[in-house]
């Protein structure tokens, strides 16, 4: 029973996806399940959670085959709290689009399509084995095809077949590392991986390796130089859409890099070098180009991949502190970029515009959003004590110990812009007179919409809002389980212990 | 016979990367194809390649009796072969709609995204 | 202590969901708030002067060392009335000052979110928890200086001023983390006893530096501080509270919290003189040619904080008595005469001091008390600032090193200082009223008895110093751990030195203010060295950084698939290439390769022509099928090798690939050349270097030994335990089975989206682009 207990999440999202499937054409079924489907996979990832926090790493091995031998499916404290994350982020987004996607888009599939990205998000963060990985992560892109290619605009078929081009090089750049991987050491469990790529003498070709699944999980993840498929495209789908997109897909990217450079490629200077810079030069690039934008959305995009830095920064120093510090920033950037894109879409719904220039004035026509939608953005800069600050500290101390002044200049940087960027966004779109925008025939304005819609845009946002309090305010409870998860990743033998030895643990 | 594998597998990676980087989107989907058939024929010579012994156990046996090639690329490959072929399928689509909305084939006059605005 | 602080934050809670109910003159029972904070506080001066430190700690974050320590000893039991006290006046002056404003209750909430955050950086002990608060009232501050958000000017002045103190924040930030980790704590009182290993610490100068960094923001000192004038685009109380009296001494009280633990040692005390000494006279001359009471006033501020952090780099027992002394005289008449400006504004609609005359005739009792917070600001007795002038004098004569020009550039703010208090108290209510000003109003009561009741207070304590000797001014040179028990306070110090420098100013300062008079003609003299200024140094900087952001993100994202392709490309290439030649092991085993056969030579051949033609016909249908005859030539090298199953699946999905191609793409148009020669050349190259690269990474992996252990239990498993003979498909739909069961869902997703590209066309009204 306990031992398929970490299958449900997955389980749960695959009926759901197929189940949405048979209501095709009744959206507001659709609707319905969506989002009642959301909220239980939230309570049964919130059960599994609790599980895994009182038992520890939980294993499973698929159709009984031992590892290293079946797929291995493995929920350690890092997996189960982000699926934890994606099934908070996931049940917001689901509201949001019953409201703010426009009927066409359900009628085409919009929600079956998106419980298939969750599967895959969740499919990822469980397995425990490279190919299975790589198999998840097909189904996040073509997901992710269809979503921001669904309803066909000219701008979002600009920005698809950057982002199919850009994603389907990643993936094919990750098959060759598997391919050379397993040309290695002949496997392709990750546990089994971790023993064996330690025990390869010919370091140069494991670096190469390393280097491999640098660049294909890079690209995912959208560092420095390999971010461009982000700018491109994140602006271009609706707001549902980028919110998943923004919260989670480079999330997972972030996650496999840690996963394989903590577990895998372990304890190489030359790696952990390169990562370092990576990250500093993600921090200042994502950083000066947030500071160039005008559309709300993209600004949004270039912080992103700024913030991406503070995690691969984290991962670069690879001591205790910074790997928590990097956790803990995952866990806080998730919620509170989901949260602005959506922010995002509110804001596009109420005027019909992305552009700074021509927004304004929300602060004067609605004080109560503002103040809301503050909660998120002064999240993301880290005024303290709001979610975006704890972080800091371990990253800071991280930089002290390992002394990476470079990687304490990024950090400073990176939080000084995003606080600029934060400050001139609210002074433009919320204090100063709006400008002149067109008004739009035949747009959903927020203002004519019904009681219920309107609840659909604002309730997720407060929903994560309060996620993100609570990130800042019980910052204690986080940083437990930060630290946890660094404790875990910092000893690869707890995770190759777990895969192996399930069998004389029962439980 | 390894080393015209390689090769193969060296032009195979080089012209699908010299067909993404091209301007005409046919191009780009003919780069990605042949990209995708590199990488699957590197995993194939790097799973080790043997001739004439394919994993498939005789009639009159319940285990191998001589070598065999190594099953798991091949099963690997099977799988990515697949997916391979879905994304592309959706990608040739999907430049089909581009070129049509777009009206160029012309992958440089696709950068209104990127454009500041 | 933690409810007093958090009163404050709770109070702008209230406010936001009771708001609409918070009128008018509803506004002045508010100050009820700071006023029994005031009261709480001063409740401990007995215990406080005592010698007494009170604490309390509550537990906040223990995983990252933070709780939140308060500490009240004498420099927060100071700071704390000076906020409460003064804010209390702020709060009851506002109720009038913005009586009909729409917006009363937001202004009350961000008061009120800025008294907290004040009281909270002045009482905590745990420097994080300082830094939280600290940020606290730089974000407040953003949101009062821009409380005009309509105005541009406004907005701008919030950002700079946001700018500056957010990046003195994360230097705090910083320096705080540093001296944690130097610590082991983050409580400066168990910092206090590790004074000697800290200053000899490797990173002590960069941890100071850090601190510096954070106090000279926020002090606005010399050169970050241009963002103060530009703060006065707040409504008058905001620059009162905020930017004289409270916020702006953060930083003060950051160097005075931190002296006890830094201090003393020679890069402390140099660099806080010698900034503390540009700041202070580079400002008072700036006052010289302000026409704006506001501006001129702000000015001054800066001048006081830039004396305030040179007392505190003198060091001595008598420079923080002097300093001790000097924020409360500061707090008294820089608020007074804030709020004298505010009323004269407010009444009279302008500031420009060159037109302002005569207003005692229509305002005696701001007169009365603009003109006694001028001579409390000149230092003339009997007012508390002669006392504080005074003990600057003592502390400046008695200081070491270049005693003369220490002397000098006291004594010269102080003559400048005077001019502007005159200027700003003195000025306005003397002479003949103009007739346009004949009709202005006295304001209501609530405006004029705060700034009289302060400036009375300047005056009482000149002359009764033991009101405040033992309750507040020894208590903080207690805290700045030096001996404070021979200290008295008292006017007459007898005829010395300092009495005559203190003449000097007097009358000199006198004379100045009797022959210049504030005109545009100086302020627009002044305006041409703008351009060398560090508000305009920085403005160019800001600048150039925009450019070079714009620049720097449009080089990368440039809008080229293929530019970011071969970037890509390139980066990989390069990681890969500097890899290979820093670990030349190149070896290829040539014992372990199988020999090539004519057929298989003959299929490579085939393959490869295929690909040269692909990719270099001018005919699209014609790289079609050659794309094909690959992939059939794959085929057969799958079928060589012992993969029939992979050799059927590559035919026929290859076959499936030509068909749809053909079928969805025959109606594009013809290719076209559309990259020059050069360009091609140029990913050519980069192409094969990166397909060598490939190739060769491939030969070194051949020649590593194998491991099979897991094709080898997978064959010796399959019929055994999954009873199949075909091992490979054993795998995929058992061993192996979620992989194809995702596989599957692939496909699944594919061809949906591939009927919603073909059939959904969004309505373009909906979504513009």
């Amino acid at each position: 029973m306990t031992q398929q207990l970490i299958l449900y999440p997955l389980l749960l999202q695959l009926l759901l996806s197929i189940l949405l499937m048979f209501f095709w054409y009744r959206i507001n079924a659709q609707r319905v399940i969506s989002i009642l489907g959301s909220i239980l996979h939230l309570g049964l990832t919130i059960f599994v959670f609790s599980f895994i926090w009182n038992n520890g790493t939980q294993t499973l091995q698929a159709g009984s085959w031992e590892a290293p031998f079946g797929i291995t499916f493995i929920a350690d404290s890092l997996a189960i709290t982000l699926v934890l994350l994606t099934a908070i982020a996931g049940l917001a987004v689901s509201i949001f689009s019953s409201s703010a996607m426009i009927p066409d888009r359900l009628r085409f599939g919009y929600f079956p399509i998106f419980h298939f990205l969750l599967l895959g998000l969740n499919g990822a963060f469980l397995t425990g084995d490279i190919f299975n990985l790589y198999v998840w992560f097909e189904i996040i892109i073509i997901s992710s095809f269809v979503l921001i290619t669904l309803g066909g605009e000219k701008a979002q078929l600009e920005g698809a077949v950057k982002y199919f081009t850009l994603n389907f090089l990643a993936s094919m750049i990750f098959l060759t590392a598997i391919a050379v991987l397993y040309g290695l050491t002949g496997s392709l469990n990750m546990a089994d991986l971790a023993i064996k790529v330690s025990e390869i003498e010919n370091r140069a070709l494991v670096q190469i390796t390393a280097v491999l699944f640098l660049i294909g999980f890079g690209i995912k993840a959208a560092v420095f130089p390999l971010y461009f498929w982000l700018p491109a495209s994140y602006h271009t789908p609706p707001s549902a859409v980028s919110a998943i997109f923004g919260g989670l897909l480079t999330k997972v990217g972030v996650y496999a890099l840690i996963r394989v450079f903590s577990l895998i490629f372990v304890g190489d200077a030359f790696l952990d070098e390169i990562l370092l810079v990576i990250a500093i030069l993600t921090l200042f690039s994502g950083g000066v180009g947030a500071l160039v934008q005008n559309n709300i959305k993209k600004v949004f995009s270039y912080l992103i991949i700024c913030h991406i830095g503070y995690m691969i920064l984290g991962l670069g120093m690879f001591t205790e502190v910074a790997i928590a510090g990097a956790i803990f920033y995952l866990i806080h950037d998730i919620i509170v970029k989901t949260n602005l894109f959506m922010v995002s879409g509110l804001i596009y719904r109420i005027k019909g515009s992305s552009s700074m220039r021509a927004l304004g004035g929300f602060y004067s026509n609605y004080p109560k959003l503002s103040l809301l939608i503050f909660i998120p953005l002064f999240s993301l800069v880290g005024i303290p004590p709001l979610s975006g600050f704890w972080p800091k500290i371990s990253l800071i101390t991280a930089s002290f110990d390992t002394q990476s002044y470079w990687g304490l200049a990024g950090i400073i940087f990176a939080s000084f812009i995003t606080l600029v960027v934060i400050a001139k966004l609210w002074a433009e779109v919320f204090w100063k007179n709006p400008g002149e925008i067109p008004k739009r025939k035949k747009f959903d304005y927020f203002h004519k919409m019904g009681k219920y819609r309107k609840l659909g845009f604002v309730v997720p946002i407060v929903f994560l809002s309060f996620v993100s309090l609570y990130i800042g305010f019980g910052a204690e409870n986080i940083q437990i389980l930060s630290s946890r998860v660094a404790q875990e990743l910092m000893d690869k033998q707890l995770y190759i212990d777990a895969v192996f030895n399930n069998a004389q643990n029962p439980k | 016979m390894e080393i015209l594998f390689a090769i193969i597998i060296g032009v195979l990676y080089a012209a699908g990367i010299y067909m993404i980087l091209r301007r005409s989107l046919v191009k780009l989907i003919i780069g990605i194809i042949l990209l995708g058939n590199g990488a699957n024929l590197l995993i194939f010579l790097l799973g080790r390649i043997s001739e004439g012994a394919p994993p498939i156990i005789p009639e009159e046996s319940k285990v191998f009796l001589e070598a065999y090639a190594d099953p798991v690329p091949q099963a690997l490959i099977l799988t990515a072969i697949v997916i391979s072929f879905g994304l592309q399928s959706f990608a040739i689509i999907l430049v089909k709609r581009a070129h049509k909305v777009v009206k160029t084939d012309d992958l440089d006059e696709m950068n209104a995204t990127d454009e500041d605005s | 202590m933690l409810t007093a602080i958090l009163l404050g934050f709770l109070f702008a809670l209230f406010l936001v969901f009771a708001g609409k109910f918070f009128k008018g003159k509803l506004a002045v029972v508010s100050s009820i708030i700071p006023l029994s904070l005031f009261i709480y506080f001063a409740s401990f001066i007995p215990r406080i002067s005592s010698g007494e430190v009170i604490r309390r700690t509550y537990e906040w974050v223990p995983s990252f060392g933070v709780n939140l320590g308060f500490s009240l000893d004498g420099l927060s039991l100071l700071f704390s009335l000076m906020i409460t006290g003064i804010g209390f006046l702020v709060y009851v002056y506002t109720s009038t000052y913005l009586k009909n404003h729409q917006y009363l209750d937001r202004f009350y909430a961000y008061l009120s979110v800025f008294m907290g955050a004040m009281l909270g950086l002045v009482l905590s002990d745990n420097i994080i928890s300082m830094f939280v608060f600290w940020e606290l009232t730089s974000i407040s501050s953003f949101f009062l200086i821009g409380f005009n958000n309509t105005s541009e000017a406004s907005r701008k002045s919030a950002l700079t001023a946001l700018g500056i103190t957010g990046f003195g924040g994360f230097s705090l930030l910083a320096g705080a983390l540093l001296l944690g980790s130097m610590a082991g704590t983050y409580s400066i009182t168990e910092m206090l006893s590790m004074k000697e290993a800290l200053a000899g610490h490797e990173f002590y100068i960069l941890a100071v530096i850090f601190i510096f960094g954070a106090a000279f923001t926020k002090s606005a000192q010399f050169p970050f501080h241009f963002w103060l004038p530009g703060a006065m685009k707040a409504p008058t109380p905001v620059s009162t509270y905020l930017h004289s009296a409270t916020m702006v001494k953060a930083g003060v009280y950051l160097l005075m919290r931190f002296t006890p633990v830094l201090g003393d040692t020679n890069f402390w005390n140099t660099t806080l003189i010698s900034v503390g000494a540009i700041t202070m006279l580079y400002s008072a001359v700036h006052t010289l040619f302000r026409t704006d009471l506001k501006g001129v006033l702000a000015y001054s501020t800066i001048s006081a904080l830039g004396i305030l952090v040179f007392l505190i780099g003198l060091g001595s027992q008598g420079a923080f008595l002097a300093a001790a002394v000097f924020i409360i005289v500061h707090a008294l008449y820089k608020a007074t005469l804030f709020l004298v400006t505010g009323v004269i504004d407010l009444q009279s609609g302008t500031r420009n001091v060159t037109v302002l005359a005569g207003l005692r005739k229509v305002m005696m009792p701001v007169a009365v008390a603009g003109i006694l917070a001028a001579i409390s600001s000149a230092g003339i007795p009997p007012s508390i600032g002669f006392l504080g002038k005074e003990l600057t004098y003592e502390a400046s004569t008695h200081s070491t090193g270049l005693v003369i020009v220490i002397v000098a550039a006291i004594v010269l703010t102080k003559i400048l200082l005077l001019y502007a208090g005159f200027v700003a108290g003195i000025k306005p209510f003397t002479g003949k009223l103009p007739e346009k000003f004949s009709e202005v109003k006295m304001p209501g009561p609530l405006m004029w008895v705060p700034p009289l009741l302060l400036a009375i207070l300047g005056i009482v304590f000149g002359i009764f110093p033991a009101l405040i000797e033992s309750s507040l001014v020894k208590p903080v040179v207690t805290a700045l751990s030096k001996d404070a028990s021979d200290i008295h306070l008292a006017l007459w110090h007898g005829f010395n030195t300092v009495l005559i420098l203190s003449i000097i100013t007097i009358v000199v300062g006198i004379l100045l203010y009797l022959f210049l008079k504030p005109s545009e003609k100086l302020e627009n003299r002044i305006g041409k060295l703008e351009p060398v200024s560090p508000e305009s140094i920085l403005k160019k900087l800001t600048y150039f950084f925009a450019v070079f952001s714009k620049f720097w993100t449009n080089v990368f994202q440039n809008g080229y698939l293929r530019n970011y392709v071969t970037t890509i490309v390139l980066f990989l290439v390069i990681l890969v290439g500097y890899i290979f030649i820093g670990n030349s092991r190149l070896v290829i085993d040539h014992t372990q390769l199988s020999q090539i056969t004519a057929y298989e030579l003959a299929v490579t051949i085939i393959l490869i022509g295929g690909v040269f033609y692909t990719v270099f016909t001018r005919s699209r249908i014609g790289a079609v099928a050659a794309m094909g005859v690959v992939g059939l030539a794959i085929c057969l090298l799958f079928v060589f090798y012992s993969a029939p199953d992979l050799a059927m699946t590559q035919f026929s999905i290859d076959t499936l690939t030509v068909i749809l191609f053909v079928l969805v793409l025959y109606r594009l148009p013809k290719y076209l050349v559309l990259s020059d020669y050069k360009m091609r050349i140029r990913d050519g190259i980069l192409s094969l270097t990166f397909g060598g690269l490939i190739s060769l990474l491939a030969l070194q992996v051949l020649a590593e030994p194998v491991n099979s252990d897991i094709g080898d239990f997978y064959a010796k498993n399959a019929y055994l335990m999954a009873h199949g003979k075909n091992v490979v498909n054993v795998i995929l739909v058992d061993f192996r089975g979620t992989d194809t069961l995702i596989e599957i869902s692939v496909l699944a997703i594919a061809a949906i989206g591939v009927y919603g590209l073909l059939k959904l066309r969004v309505k373009s009204s909906d979504r513009p682009n």
